[in-house]
């Protein structure tokens, strides 16, 4: 055993190899060297550490902890610029440390006859018991997830913490809060308010009432010296910046500055006046204090609780939190509270006041919070329904950002406030609105980077295609809005051959095979064919959001047990889930909880507890989801059922618009296009009487037709929050008189021409079936309605035409303002 | 694949020179034809031409002779029945506003179906256009009705060639749009364009519209029309603009784990393990209690596995609440009840999970095995006198969680109820029967 050096386990090696003193000075030594890698590591000094850090490897080779901080120290030598290496590095560790952590279980297992009087007879050699620790991974995994957080991965960074952040039992205090803040970072990032919840309330439980055991206890238990490493990397990078006042309240940064005032008073936390905590100088030198000052500890609970509330929607409440964040940050940093503040107003329609708020609170110098601030502002001006405007601040943010790339030295956070790709998804509404479809799906293909697995995303990419449809930009298809006619010869035998250009606009589906997106020139290339797959992409992410909840939906007294146990069933439950990591995860009390109340509760409640707080935003909002996506997959359906009429696939139109109309409580406006789908796919199938069937339900009798909806259901579509701010604001009706204007309106048929399409369509099916008479008295009303819809000039004729009226075809053909007459383009040459 | 189906520029010159071609032999013309649109593409012009023969001035006759020979032979090779005109064929022939001329060309083309190279067929494609109009002679033609034409040569009509319905019964696409000054005779030859003379106001060059027509006729004719609204633009959504925000400064976490003294709780784990063999003395006891409250985190480093739990709980029932109190939150607390519940029943067994109750909240099921473990454990003891000591304990242990509302009597009622029947001799059996009683 003793010789068996090409044992990966250094637990076998040094077991066996010589006697316990001798054992015991190499470890000192080496124990010396580790000391002096993490001092060199915090002053900067990468070369040196990692020198430090070979010697240690020489004592402890296969160390996988020592592989991991030199894995650190040479991504900080390297100015931090391979974030994607270090990550195979730590995965290589994570990897590494699982092996031997299971390779010395067995070993404990086989030899545990033996192993207690060993473990009492050499100190300092712990291997008898389970003693994992030398294997553990929270480190490397928590560094793996930071590394995905800071390069906007967010979906995967969730799936590396969450599990971290369930089995945090044996995890050190100071790992376990950040890992809890990454965690809820993270987790607001994703919109994931079930998980950014959870986080909430254990933090609240573990710092916060009972913050004064947990922080004696957890000095004793940290009697390495463990200086908070956390800020050692930052200090060389954020004093060369020279970045100004630090904007994201964060706890280094404050610790550099005002250190000197504070001593090692450990303080209870839950002191009601915040100006007694002010007064207090409590901040940490001591390391086991968990490098954060108390009162940065709650002032930054206290945001990522507005923040929460933000994502949840429960604007009351985020008011009422963000008061006391600017109370607790009062005389201290509060910008960032300010930031959240213009968010809250924003949110609530307030724009005037969401610009003056983020005015406030800017640093314009600092080129970071300057792209912040602009793409805010950017964001304001474009609810406001001014898109030049927004597009202006868009691009200056994204000029803040191109500039913020050149810095030097990089550092971690480099990567995470390049928000470019964030801005840009901006920019692609923005390009959407002013109806640039083809700006518009570069910046989504740019944007799908990051939002890859958002349903939303899929659906506006689809939306640009619609509209290159709509505007006549896809190369294989003509502008549907008008009727061209060929004028052929003259005089005498002047011909008019009308090009059938309407129903012409649906042979998109032709294109070489290869890359859907991309043509030749990598930019996207929008086609009938992509806007389908697009649809199909988001229709599955969606559905795979709304299944993943059914499978793991929680149980209903989740959060009302307040005991241990509650948390020990919500770990196992949360352990089962499948990170999806799509956002909407509320959903999962959609279910089994009664909708009543929902909305009542989170109107009338009281300041409670941030556990009820925290459960009433979560059913709130959990409703609001559900609304949403509702809508989504009503506005996916009807997408895709005119995506498949045009790439004549009218088998599928037809199930897709059928799927639609059973959706519940689907928008009118929806349910018409629902129907009108419907009955032209089945005429496309010979199915002429069931076509008319879905017509029908628009007749009221006679030849009348209603109309298929109103004004108010157009208005509704578009103003799920409008309604919402009512709720919740009770009062502040200024908040809807100053929301979006009606340039923001969905653009869509009014409901007459709405109507008028029925009558087209109507007279369509009894000119097809040869009903000629009926056919002219709807095509009549559809030319009173809208005069100039070229479908219902075109149908006119045809009846005329049909009816060997041709005079009077000409002379609909003629009135029609949308028509456009054209050269033949052909001369005869008499050399024929 | 739907490009517009019609003809390009050339191709429509290409047959606009074959109908003109009156001089020629019907033979070569047709021959020409098949050679420029090889087979599979002839519908097209094809479908064009009779576009044109409908209008019946639009040609003249003996180009309206040289198009229907093209109809005919373009499919020639085809039983009658699969020529996409042969109702247009059979139609013209029975037209008796027709010429005769025309109608007879037409019967002779269809005979030409089936009797492939028979020499009465050759001879008549052997003739050109003018030639056949002029050795007309009507007396030598009968004129069948046109019910026996259609039985004769189109009895399994093609099916329809498009099925949907919006575009079968499209129509012509081509309107007349004369354009002569108002009160004129549209049919006057006075608006044709004479040669060499100078074209006056109205009047129109018919080659130049048959051209025209030929390369613009589309083949879909015109339809009805369906309108087919583009479904609205989903409005922005309420969280879809992303809103920034600064983020916290996320750094890399040194391992602190590295080479360090691994000593931490060293003497714990000995205690730990001595405890495993026997009991601890108090001193020793007190330490392993005073260093597990002081660092909540050491009872992960203990070294007690569950399944070293039954050893600590037989030997140092406290020790084993302690600990288990402290991994409470653990994810592998239940792995410890499993444990618990499954090992054999003893007094510190219960001492164990009675402190835990009290301590903190278990889960009812792992309760509720609990208590139907330790009944079946009495009601399988062989040994008097130790049933009795078990039963006793049992009957306390249950008395203790119900007054201490620890579980729900009910859902244990019938269970515990038939344990105290049948123990009834021994009278903590009784009195837990009068407390069951009592609660009812």
């Amino acid at each position: 055993m003793a010789s068996s050096s090409s044992s990966s386990l250094t637990v076998a090696n040094r077991d066996g190899s010589s006697s316990a003193s001798e054992d015991e000075a190499v470890m000192s030594v080496t124990r010396a060297y580790a000391q002096d890698a993490l001092l060199q590591f915090q002053s900067g000094k990468f070369d040196q550490c990692l020198t430090a850090l070979s010697e240690c490897l020489k004592r402890k080779p296969n160390d996988p902890k020592i592989f991991h901080n030199i894995g650190l120290a040479e991504f900080y030598r390297d100015g931090c610029s391979h974030p994607k290496r270090l990550l195979d590095v730590l995965n290589d560790v994570k990897k590494r440390s699982e092996e031997l952590a299971r390779a010395s279980a067995e070993q404990v297992e086989s030899g545990s006859n033996i192993g207690g009087s060993r473990g009492s007879s050499t100190m300092g050699h712990p291997f008898s018991a389970v003693y994992m620790d030398e294997f553990d991974t929270y480190v490397a995994t928590l560094n793996i997830a930071v590394i995905w957080f800071h390069l906007h991965e967010y979906a995967k960074a969730l799936s590396v913490v969450e599990p971290l952040f369930q089995n945090r039992g044996p995890i050190d205090e100071k790992t376990a809060l950040n890992i809890c803040l990454l965690l809820l970072d993270v987790g607001l990032a994703c919109h994931d308010a079930t998980k950014s919840a959870d986080v909430l309330v254990y933090l609240e439980k573990a710092f916060g009432v009972s913050c004064m055991n947990q922080g004696d206890s957890g000095s004793t238990a940290l009697q390495q010296p463990a200086n908070p490493v956390a800020k050692s990397p930052s200090l060389p990078t954020n004093s060369s910046a020279a970045d100004g006042p630090n904007l994201d309240s964060d706890a280094n940064a404050l610790e550099a500055e005002e250190t000197g005032e504070y001593d090692g008073a450990v303080f209870d936390m839950d002191v009601a006046q915040p100006t007694a905590l002010l007064s207090s100088n409590d901040l940490s030198r001591n390391p086991v204090d968990i490098s954060v000052s108390s009162v940065y500890l709650k002032l930054k609970m206290q945001l990522y609780k507005v923040r929460f509330l933000l994502l949840t929607r429960n604007l009351k409440q985020a008011k009422r939190e963000v008061k006391h964040a600017m109370n607790i940050a009062r005389g201290r940093d509060s910008s960032m509270a300010l930031l959240l503040k213009s968010q809250l107003e924003y949110a609530r329609g307030n724009y005037r006041k969401a610009i003056k708020l983020l005015m406030a609170s800017s640093n314009r110098t600092d080129a970071r919070i300057s792209s912040m601030i602009n793409n805010n502002l950017g964001c304001i001006y474009y609810q406001l329904g001014k898109y030049h405007t927004a597009s202006v601040f868009f691009s200056n943010a994204l000029l803040n950002c191109s500039s913020l790339r050149k810095d030097r030295p990089l550092n971690l956070l480099t990567f995470s406030q390049d928000n470019s790709l964030l801005i840009i998804y901006n920019s692609g509404m923005q390009y959407l609105a002013c109806g640039k479809p083809l700006l518009a799906a570069r910046c989504f293909q740019k944007a799908g980077l990051v939002f890859y697995n958002r349903p939303l995303l899929w659906l506006r990419f689809a939306e640009c295609c619609l509209m290159a449809l709509e505007k006549g930009l896809l190369e294989t298809t003509l502008a549907s809005s008008e009727v061209r006619v060929y004028v052929i010869g003259n005089g005498k035998w002047r011909q008019l051959v009308m090009e059938d250009g309407v129903s012409k606009n649906g042979n998109s589906g032709s294109f070489e095979r290869g890359d859907l997106f991309l043509g030749s020139d990598q930019q996207p290339k929008l086609s009938m064919s992509l806007a389908r797959q697009c649809l199909s992409n988001a229709l599955y992410l969606l559905n795979c959001s709304e299944s993943s909840y059914c499978k793991n939906s929680l149980p209903s007294n989740f959060f009302l047990e307040d005991n241990e146990l509650g948390e020990v069933a919500s770990s196992k439950n949360s352990n089962n889930k499948n990170f999806h990591s799509i956002d909407s995860e509320a959903s999962a009390f959609s279910v089994g909880l009664g909708q009543s109340g929902i909305n009542g509760d989170a109107k009338e409640q009281k300041a409670g507890t941030t556990q009820e707080l925290v459960q009433n935003s979560l059913l709130y909002y959990a409703d609001i989801r559900n609304k949403e996506n509702l809508l989504l997959k009503q506005a996916l359906l009807a997408n895709l059922a005119f995506v498949e009429l045009e790439l004549e696939n009218p088998i599928k139109a037809l199930s897709i618009a059928r799927s639609l109309l059973e959706l519940p409580e689907c928008s009118r406006i929806y349910i018409f296009l629902g129907h009108v789908y419907a009955a032209e796919a089945l005429c496309l199938l010979n199915r002429a009487k069931d076509a008319a069937d879905h017509l029908m339900t628009y007749l009221s009798g006679g030849n009348n037709v209603d109309l298929p909806f109103s004004e108010e259901d157009s208005e509704q579509l578009q103003g799920v929050r409008a309604v919402d701010y009512e709720e919740l604001n009770g009062g502040s009706m200024s908040a809807k008189s100053s929301s979006p204007e009606d340039t923001l309106g969905i653009v869509f048929l009014k409901p007459e021409e709405a109507l008028a399409s029925l009558y087209v369509n109507f007279a369509a099916l009894y000119a097809m079936q040869g009903e000629l008479d009926q056919a002219r008295q709807f095509v009549a009303r559809a030319l009173s309605l809208v005069p100039n819809s070229p479908e219902a000039t075109l149908t006119a004729v045809y009846v005329d035409l049909k009816l060997g009226k041709s005079q009077e075809a000409l002379a609909k053909l003629k009135q029609c303002s949308r028509v456009t007459f054209l050269p033949s383009g052909l001369t005869l040459n008499k050399a024929s | 694949m739907k490009k517009r189906a019609t003809l390009g520029f050339e191709e429509s010159k290409a047959v606009f020179g074959l109908l003109r071609a009156e001089q020629r032999p019907l033979e070569e013309i047709v021959s020409d034809f098949n050679s420029f649109f090889s087979h599979g593409r002839q519908f097209i012009p094809c479908f064009s031409i009779s576009i044109l023969l409908q209008d019946k001035k639009m040609l003249s006759s003996t180009q309206r002779l040289i198009a229907f020979a093209i109809l005919q032979q373009a499919y020639s090779s085809q039983k009658p029945s699969a020529n996409p005109f042969i109702s247009l064929l059979i139609n013209a022939a029975c037209d008796v506003e027709a010429e005769k001329y025309e109608r007879a060309l037409i019967l002779q083309l269809l005979q030409l179906f089936g009797s492939d190279g028979s020499s009465g067929g050759k001879e008549l494609l052997k003739q050109s256009a003018a030639d056949y109009i002029k050795s007309f002679d009507p007396s030598v033609h009968a004129f069948p009705q046109h019910e026996q034409l259609q039985q004769q040569y189109a009895d399994k009509v093609h099916p329809e060639r498009y099925n949907s319905p919006l575009k079968d019964s499209s129509v012509r696409n081509v309107i007349a749009d004369p354009d002569v000054p108002r009160g004129f005779d549209v049919n006057s030859s006075e608006f044709d364009l004479q040669p060499g003379a100078n074209p006056k106001l109205s009047s129109g060059d018919r080659d130049e519209t048959v051209l025209g027509l030929l390369s613009n006729l589309a083949l879909e004719g015109l339809g009805p029309h369906w309108k087919r609204p583009i479904p609205p633009r989903l409005p922005v959504q309420d969280d879809e603009l992303v809103w920034l925000n600064p983020v916290d400064n996320h750094e890399l976490l040194w391992d602190d784990g590295m080479c360090v003294d691994t000593s931490r709780g060293a003497a714990v784990r000995d205690l730990i393990a001595k405890a495993l063999k026997g009991p601890l003395a108090p001193a020793q006891q007190e330490q392993v209690l005073l260093e597990l409250a002081n660092d909540p985190k050491l009872v992960y480093h203990c070294g007690l596995t569950p399944r070293k739990l039954p050893e600590l709980v037989e030997n140092n029932p406290l020790i084993a609440v302690e600990v288990l109190t402290k991994l409470i939150n653990s994810p592998e607390i239940a792995e410890y009840f499993t444990v618990l519940v499954n090992m054999d029943m003893s007094l510190h067994s219960m001492e164990v999970v009675n402190r835990l109750t009290t301590a903190v909240e278990l889960p009812s099921e792992f309760i509720h095995m609990y208590i139907t473990n330790c009944i079946s454990s009495c009601e399988n003891i062989k040994d008097k006198y130790m049933q009795n000591r078990l039963v006793r304990l049992v009957c306390v242990f249950l008395q203790s969680l119900i007054r201490n509302n620890i579980i729900n009597v009910k859902d244990l009622f019938i269970e515990v109820q038939a344990f105290c029947i049948e123990f009834s001799r021994i009278r903590e059996a009784a009195a837990l029967f009068r407390l069951l009683k009592s609660l009812e």
